[in-house]
Formats: structure tokens, C-alpha cells, sequence
């Protein structure tokens, strides 16, 4: 379609001009922070986690934005489609969004969740859901992200298992303390994050 | 998990809860994930095949009113008098809708544009073109009972991509959007019709089906239908379905 693309003089700030997100001045401080509502505190155990973002060449990913949506606690959404709903914590919103620096780094302080159960009984490991939005992604990506220290219930998680077997450590955070995990994503090529459709891969 | 309404927004399982579902999400009105000439596709895409799943309570359920979390911003953008923004004056009448075209009330709703000479403020844009101190170019507000909203701005100027082989962004508004669950969160983009840099714009056209291109081009009112000095333009954003508005 085009000649060899020339390389910008300012990169790697001026390339992205062709979809920038959401100014950040007017954004989101303290959206990153999940363990509060309203000044509230939500019940549970604070954890951190953090991460780094890169692309194909390793290089970091700049104002790129992280989505995070999961349960409380006890397993619970607030939202209706959750049969136990009007027992979520009141004071945990479930969801957050952070950008990452210039050196691709994205933190989140939020509770670890519980497991959640399905309408049939199902249950699933706790697991945080995470959305990736970036220029260059035509579309959103989706990944999960569960825990090191499960007791091996990531095992039973329909999710978990629909992932190829040498690819699970990808949606696995690596502890660094406790209550302290890292989650690097990588967007492309070798060690690459394992993203999920956003169709429904039908019965699990 | 009890089955509601296939392909429906709602319906109610056997104990008479309510349950919202999402149908099919449509591969042929979406965009081509790497796009050529448009670098940055190929260096973030995953090679990889996106894994199959089923879909869970994770995927059917989302933030209720996100809105708590992110402060909304007024929907006047172009500001009056001595503060007016520099360009053209235009409302976008936008109406949020599901895969049933039933209309979402209360939807969040965010927005980030141009100014009229094609700069964003934002830490990755360049000095290629000014900052009007009257414009900052963004809005976070929510849909009223019947799904619409009305947002007063100014048209944007195109832009030269850099670094591209001389690929211009045409006027265009990007919208971020929350539907009732995870599965119908969309980022996207809204162009204006007739422009002549439409018809090479990468993103654009990185949608292949043309009738699903149409659904990211807003449509002119008649300029008797709006204030005086304003043109006013509608458009339809479906978060899902097989009338998705494409993400972009």
C-alpha cells in the first residue's frame, strides 16, 4: 500500500498520534484503587499488583490503558446476572483502570477476589479480568489473570483449562510478596500473553 | 448457567431472575486486527489465535455506572464568547444502542478529539499543529432514559500521521463505551461523510465489509434542523451483535 515507512523523529511519543486515549489530565486519579468506594473501605485483603506492558520488539508500551473488572471477596459481582448480587460488597466497585508509564510499568491496589460461582454450581478461581485498549489494537484484547497460591483451584477453571497447557504460566501473576504479585503482558511474539476470544467458545 | 433469550439482551432464568446475554460477536462487521501501512498493528497484535472460552459470569456481568469511579465532564466542549473554541460548530447526537437496537440508558459514555487543527492534547501527540487554549477535546457523560446524547463541539481538522508515508487521519471523534456487561465494552471511532480522506484512511478501511463502515460515518442533519450556527449530526453507536458498530 505505502512506501517503506519512514521512522518518526520523536519517537516513540509522536507515531502514536493515531489514536491516543482519553487525555489522562482529566482521568483517573485513584481509578487504579479498587480497595475503596466513596471514601469506604472494601472488605477483604488489599493486594497490589503491577506489571509491565511491551510489544513485539520488547519495547514498552506508553498510555496504555488497563481495565481490570472482578469479583469481591466472597466471589460475588455487582451486577444483576450474579444470582448472589445483593450480598456484594457495597463498598468494592469491581473495577479499575490504570495507564502505563513511560517504561510500559501499570499498578492496581485492589482485594483479592473469591470464587465465583455459576448460576449451575460452577465454580471458578479467583481471577481478575483485565482488558487492554492501545492504539495499534484494532480491537480490545482480553486476558485473565489468577494467582500463584490458588490451592490448585485454577486447575478446575474452565478458563484456565482452555488455554493451551505450556501457555498457562502467561495468566498466572508471579508473587513477589506477599500480597504482592507482577503480571507482565506481553503483547506479541515470544512469551506472548494469551488473549481470549469475545465470542462464546460454547460449553465448557 | 441457565440459557436466557438466546441472542437477546435479556430475559429471566428459571426462578424468575433477570439475565442479561450477548449474542454472537460478529467477525465480519469488525476491523482487520493488523492493517498494513499502519505499523503499530503488527508490532501489538498477538500472533497467536484468540483462545475459545465459555463464557462465564466474568464475561455477563460489568461495572455498574462506572461513573462513580471517573468523573464526568460537562458535554459542551466548544465553550462561548472570549472562551469559544476555534472551528466549526457542530452537535453530535449520538444514541447508544444494544444488539436488539433497544436503546441504554445511563450508558457511560467517553469522548476524545481533535481540535479544528487536527492536534490532540495529550502527552503522545506532537508540535505538528497549535493548541487552542479554548479546546481540550474531551467528555465523559452518560446516556439519558432513551439513550441519547448530545454533544457540543467543534469539527475536527484532519491529521498527518507521522512517520506513515503520508497517511491522513480525516475529521473523526473516538468514543469509549460501556454496555451492560464485560462482553460489550467498545472503543471506536466516528467519521464524518463525504470527507475525501475517508476513502484512504487505513482505519477506516481496515473494516472490509462496506456496509459496516457506513455504521462508523454519522449522518448530517439538514442545517435548518439545529441552531443557527451549528450543524448537527446523528449517529448510532450498537455495542454488539450483528449491527456492531466496528471497534477501531
Amino acid at each position: 500500500m505505502s512506501a517503506q515507512p519512514v521512522m518518526p523523529s520523536r519517537l516513540p511519543a509522536a507515531e502514536m498520534t493515531v489514536g491516543p486515549f482519553f487525555p489522562p489530565r482529566y482521568s483517573d486519579a485513584g481509578a487504579n484503587d479498587l480497595t475503596r468506594l466513596e471514601g469506604e473501605g472494601a472488605r477483604g485483603e488489599p493486594i497490589d499488583i503491577e506489571g509491565r506492558v511491551v510489544q513485539l520488539d520488547g519495547a514498552p508500551t506508553h498510555n496504555l490503558i488497563v481495565e481490570i473488572w472482578q469479583a469481591d471477596a466472597a466471589g460475588i459481582y455487582a451486577h444483576p446476572n450474579d444470582p448472589r448480587h445483593l450480598e456484594a460488597d457495597p463498598n468494592f466497585f469491581g473495577w479499575g483502570r490504570a495507564a502505563t508509564d513511560a517504561d510500559g510499568r501499570y499498578a492496581f491496589r485492589t482485594i483479592r477476589p473469591g470464587q465465583t460461582r455459576e448460576r449451575d454450581g460452577t465454580v471458578r478461581a479467583p481471577h481478575i479480568n483485565v482488558l487492554v485498549l492501545f492504539s495499534g489494537l484494532m480491537r480490545q484484547l482480553h486476558t485473565v489473570v489468577y494467582f500463584p497460591d490458588d490451592g490448585g483451584a485454577k486447575d478446575f477453571d474452565p478458563l484456565y483449562r482452555a488455554v493451551p497447557g505450556p501457555r498457562r504460566a502467561g495468566v498466572v501473576a508471579v508473587a513477589e510478596a506477599p500480597g504482592r504479585y507482577r503480571f507482565d503482558i506481553r503483547l506479541r511474539g515470544e512469551g506472548e500473553t494469551p488473549f481470549f476470544s469475545l465470542d462464546d467458545g460454547g460449553v465448557r | 448457567m441457565a440459557k436466557a433469550r438466546p441472542g437477546g439482551a435479556g430475559g429471566a432464568d428459571g426462578l424468575g431472575r433477570t439475565v442479561i446475554t450477548v449474542g454472537r460477536f460478529d467477525e465480519p462487521s469488525q476491523s482487520t486486527p493488523v492493517v498494513e501501512g499502519y505499523r503499530q498493528t503488527a508490532l501489538r497484535t498477538p500472533a497467536e489465535p484468540l483462545i475459545k472460552r465459555p463464557f462465564t459470569l466474568s464475561e455477563l456481568t460489568g461495572p455498574d455506572r462506572p461513573e462513580r469511579r471517573l468523573a464526568l465532564l460537562g458535554t459542551d466542549l466548544a465553550g462561548h464568547g472570549a472562551q469559544r473554541a476555534l472551528g466549526q460548530l457542530i452537535d453530535v447526537r449520538l444514541r447508544v444502542l444494544d444488539e436488539d437496537g433497544a436503546p441504554l440508558p445511563g450508558a457511560l459514555v467517553e469522548m476524545w478529539q481533535a481540535n479544528a487543527a487536527g492536534r490532540y492534547i495529550h502527552p503522545n501527540d506532537d508540535d505538528h499543529a497549535p493548541v487552542d487554549p479554548h479546546f481540550y477535546g474531551a467528555a465523559r457523560m452518560t446516556t439519558d432514559a432513551t439513550g441519547c446524547l448530545s454533544i457540543r463541539t467543534i469539527k475536527p481538522g484532519a491529521y498527518p500521521v507521522p512517520g506513515s508515508g503520508r497517511w491522513w487521519r480525516p475529521p473523526h471523534i473516538h468514543f469509549s463505551l460501556w454496555g451492560r456487561v464485560w462482553m460489550s465494552r467498545l472503543v471506536t471511532q466516528m467519521f464524518f461523510p463525504g470527507e475525501p480522506l475517508n476513502g484512504q484512511d487505513r482505519i477506516l478501511h481496515a473494516v472490509p465489509d462496506a456496509d459496516a463502515r457506513e455504521r462508523l460515518i454519522c449522518r448530517p442533519r439538514s442545517p435548518v434542523d439545529g441552531p443557527e450556527d451549528t450543524l448537527v449530526f446523528d449517529h448510532d453507536i450498537v455495542v454488539r451483535g450483528r449491527r456492531a458498530t466496528p471497534a477501531a
